[in-house]
């Protein structure tokens, strides 16, 4: 009888972490190529893209050089830190405090190089609604930080 | 025995994903390497240091996902991260987003897990957003910009992280009523 109950239990039964573990190793394995592709891109973003060549692209304008942050900060690459870096000494430069709020948070929320690899996991329609949300309140982010600031100061 | 069979049916079969992005990577690096070698071999030498500092996190993200898989059923998800989580889904999905660590792409596949197992897609689009707040280099956005311009960016981000959650899901909302499938 409870031989019985026993093997009436066992397809039922969780499986145990180690097989968890196993099954969680594998479909992220599935994902390496997708993920060194990515990787290898930032290594020619940061390679090919450097800092100067993207100070030399803001024009003075507060409002274009908003648009001008978002867009570069989304197609940079590399560790927040160093848009902070960046952003500190374009604000030397006299670029707008609205491009430089653009600039370090687009760096981070939006990702040209990782939109391939967002598509193939959250599909096409997700990855388009979600960039185009993070582009335009980055802008507006943006801008309201730096109200707030001018503001507070 | 049939259970066991049906389960299997349903598992997903082995197969790497992203081939073509790593073949087209591949492939600028060759051009690369035959218009300017010196640039492919720094571009390769910066991939390998990046790979290098995210490899401890895509060890954290398999861990982490395992756990949520053992301790937590697909039921229990749905309920605090699917459509019947309420405000502390919300909540959750920020905090989550704040405390992640490392580029987003390494946390793809515990979100697409998450999602499979009934995870709102709004709640996918604040954790994307909230990763804006990095905690551990605050500090250094504090000596760069001051105090006044971290507490205001941080404050908005968490509000705009939510707001394009709920964009998100009036959007999908929007398209189901077309009668177009997501």
């Amino acid at each position: 009888m409870k031989k019985q109950q026993q093997q009436t239990k066992t397809p039922d039964s969780p499986p145990s972490f180690f097989k968890v573990l196993k099954k969680s190793a594998l479909s992220f394995f599935a994902m390496a190529p997708m993920l060194l592709g990515v990787i290898g891109l930032v290594g020619l973003f940061q390679t090919l893209v450097t800092p100067e060549m993207l100070a030399t692209l803001f024009q003075g304008n507060p409002f274009v050089d908003t648009l001008i942050g978002t867009v570069t900060g989304g197609v940079s690459a590399g560790h927040p830190m160093i848009s902070y870096v960046l952003g500190g000494e374009l604000l030397k430069q006299g670029v707008s405090h609205y491009a430089v709020t653009a600039f370090i948070l687009s760096w981070v929320t939006l990702g040209l190089i990782q939109i391939p690899a967002e598509v193939e996991v959250f599909g096409k329609r997700f990855t388009l609604y979600r960039n185009i949300l993070a582009f335009i309140f980055t802008l507006i982010i943006a801008i309201l930080t730096s109200f707030t600031v001018q503001l507070f100061s | 025995m049939t259970k066991n069979r049906e389960n299997k049916k349903t598992e997903k079969p082995f197969s790497f994903r992203g081939k073509n992005l790593l073949v087209l990577v591949i492939i600028c690096y060759i051009v690369l390497f035959f218009v300017n070698s010196q640039l492919a071999v720094d571009s390769l030498q910066k991939s390998g240091k990046v790979l290098a500092k995210i490899l401890p996190i895509f060890g954290l993200v398999i861990v982490f996902t395992a756990s949520i898989n053992y301790f937590l059923r697909p039921k229990q998800i749905a309920k605090h991260l699917g459509k019947e989580a309420g405000i502390k889904g919300w909540l959750w999905s920020m905090a989550g987003g704040v405390i992640s660590h490392g580029p987003i792409y390494a946390w793809f596949p515990l979100l697409e897990d998450l999602r499979e197992h009934g995870m709102r897609d709004a709640l996918i689009v604040v954790f994307i957003y909230a990763r804006a707040i990095k905690v551990p280099i605050l500090p250094i956005m504090v000596d760069y910009f001051g105090w006044t311009f971290t507490l205001a960016l941080s404050f908005y981000i968490l509000v705009g992280s939510i707001l394009q959650g709920w964009l998100l899901e009036l959007f999908e909302k929007s398209i189901k009523n077309r009668g177009d499938g997501y």
